[in-house]
């Protein structure tokens, strides 16, 4: 079991309920969610967690801008996007913004073990 | 009337710009995997996932998508941009495959393997296959298909509803591939 502090933003609360249930199976027990910008940005800065799953397309405020918020309270901490479909110009703009990678939603376990297997270290 | 002189028509694949994103489907070259999900989620995420990116300096593989959704469709969705999608469809059209024309999707897929010899094929609408011809007959054009795909370093992906399968007929489709399950919970 992992001791690794994780955070999923996304608006949709089925979508963060079964994020957090593979995230468990995953190993990874330490997980805390947000539904928007100003949530994100409260519980990241309460638990400071390595990585953050940050869906792109938030209501008001986007996962572009919690990605930046979060960088710039956390250079260190990793951005993970997420997005249910592939807009280059999106994924570009979440690259930009300091995200390491992007995960296309619906997600599953063998992409989000890859992407954990690679910035979990 | 021969095989090349029918409507179908494939465009040449190109490769997709990529996304700077991390390959996450490690899938071995020169096998067949067989997805079992309903919707074909993991499998057109893997497909998309590895056309848009290169491992170990490696060129970005092209691929050829077929599938009972409208290729319009896939392109918004997916982002693809320079692959081919055929669609598995009763209409007329340059992109359009007849369910019943097996002969000209045996000779697609083949053709483009043997031009493509580290492409990936991602073959959807198994289903709708097998409800407009007899399920052996598929599943021979999957074992040829298969067999040419060994012989190079393509890769093909074929999601499967296993609710629309018998025992027998998920095992024999399964018998030369690799299977990969869905679990549970997956979002």
């Amino acid at each position: 079991m992992s001791k690794l502090k994780i955070l999923v933003v996304d608006d949709s609360e089925a979508f963060r309920k079964v994020m957090i249930e593979l995230l468990i199976r995953a190993g990874f027990h330490e997980v805390v969610e947000a539904e928007d910008y100003d949530q994100a940005i409260a519980v990241f800065k309460q638990n400071r967690p390595r990585i953050s799953f940050v869906d792109m397309i938030l209501p008001g405020e986007s996962g572009v801008d919690v990605t930046k918020a979060i960088l710039k309270i956390d250079p260190k901490a990793v951005v993970i996007a997420m997005s249910s479909i592939i807009n280059k110009k999106l994924i570009r703009e979440s690259l930009d913004a300091g995200a390491k990678d992007f995960l296309l939603k619906p997600t599953n376990d063998i992409a989000l073990s890859s992407v954990l297997a690679m910035w979990s270290d | 009337m021969g095989l090349l002189s029918r409507k179908t028509k494939v465009s040449r694949p190109g490769r997709e710009n990529g996304l700077g994103i991390s390959r996450k489907y490690n899938f071995t070259q020169g096998r067949t995997y067989v997805v079992e999900e309903s919707p074909p989620d993991i499998s057109f995420d893997a497909f998309v996932n590895i056309v848009s990116t290169s491992v170990e300096g490696s060129k970005k593989p092209v691929g050829l998508a077929i599938s009972r959704q409208h290729p319009d469709l896939i392109r918004q969705k997916y982002g693809l941009e320079a692959t081919p999608i055929l669609w598995l469809a009763t209409r007329t059209g340059d992109e359009v495959i007849a369910p019943t024309n097996l002969g000209i999707l045996t000779h697609t897929l083949i053709k483009f393997v043997e031009e493509n010899p580290a492409g990936v094929i991602l073959l959807d609408g198994l289903e709708y296959l097998v409800s407009n011809n007899d399920f052996n007959k598929v599943l021979r054009i999957i074992d040829q298909v298969h067999d040419h795909i060994s012989q190079s370093k393509a890769t093909m992906i074929i999601p499967v509803d296993p609710r629309a399968f018998s025992q027998k007929e998920l095992a024999l489709l399964e018998r030369n591939t690799e299977k990969i399950a869905r679990t549970s919970g997956s979002t």
